[in-house]
């Protein structure tokens, strides 16, 4: 398979996550789940060129961006979770009542 | 589907089909193990988890949406922008070099290797310090959650390990003297 096409859907899926961290100010569930959709095109990315080059290197990568992706999601659900509990909503313009 | 839905719980449901997708894409490109390994923590663990945290906390929905038009043609006009350079960049693409770092895949595959283990002779061995690396990242990541998620509960009753060694028989009895016949 050319490796066009694995560049080509990765900035697709890319700026699809993009996008979504754009339009939904409201609701910071949906950002966070843009943001594994930009952390699955890097990996779509790193698997792309490992098929491409033959190399073993990248599926190793790929695994580490799994792992720092899970960990990423349960600390920004956890402080969702402590977030929703203090102000009753998800909005981001509401988020700068946490400091101080 | 997964930015634009109005119900977080089909954004969820999208995002796992998504997810399913790139792993069949994983598995067609030579990387099974990946592809299962995606399945089973995007699917089991991470999906389940923004299901559990989309349904604990009932949002109210029409209220989560109403700013999305507003942002909208910014974020199209981003977004047409990222992707003509990116075009523009793939369209004269130069020949990629064809040289890697000596980890063959095929050379691999050719001496009875599965891609599992193939993966696991290298990432135990050549990638040890970044994979123990990721182990401690994944702990600090439950630790961190664990106290962020912790509440106090005040109605639990603890044992007071100090108090209790401290007490002793004139503090616990107190001793009356009682005549009789009064």
């Amino acid at each position: 398979m050319n490796i066009l096409f694995y560049l080509i859907l990765s900035s697709i899926i890319f700026s699809i996550g993009l996008l979504g961290i754009f339009i939904n100010r409201k609701n910071i569930i949906t950002i966070l789940m843009s943001i594994e959709l930009m952390l699955l095109a890097v990996n779509i990315n790193f698997i792309g060129f490992s098929n491409h080059l033959n190399d073993l290197s990248g599926q190793i990568f790929a695994l580490f961006i799994l792992v720092v992706a899970a960990a990423e999601a349960a600390v920004g659900l956890a402080i969702l979770t402590i977030f929703f509990k203090r102000s009753g909503s998800i909005s981001v313009d509401e988020i700068n009542k946490m400091r101080g | 589907m997964v930015i634009l839905s109005r119900n977080t719980v089909y954004s969820v449901l999208y995002l796992i089909l998504s997810f399913f997708n790139a792993a069949i894409i994983f598995l067609m490109s030579n990387a099974e193990f990946l592809a299962m390994t995606l399945i089973i923590v995007y699917v089991g663990a991470v999906a389940v988890l923004f299901l559990f945290v989309v349904m604990m906390l009932n949002i109210n929905v029409v209220q989560a949406k109403e700013g999305m038009l507003k942002y909208l043609p910014f974020g199209l006009v981003l977004i047409s922008i990222l992707l003509i350079e990116l075009s523009l960049i793939f369209s004269d693409l130069p020949v990629f070099p064809e040289s890697n770092t000596k980890i063959d895949i095929s050379e691999l595959l050719n001496n009875g290797n599965s891609n599992t283990k193939a993966i696991g002779l290298h990432l135990y061995t050549d990638y040890f310090i970044i994979f123990q690396i990721s182990g401690f990242v994944l702990l600090v990541a439950m630790l961190g959650a664990i106290v962020l998620a912790y509440q106090k509960n005040e109605n639990y009753i603890k044992q007071d390990v100090i108090r209790q060694l401290d007490s002793d028989r004139k503090k616990a009895i107190k001793l009356n003297d009682i005549k009789p016949n009064r």
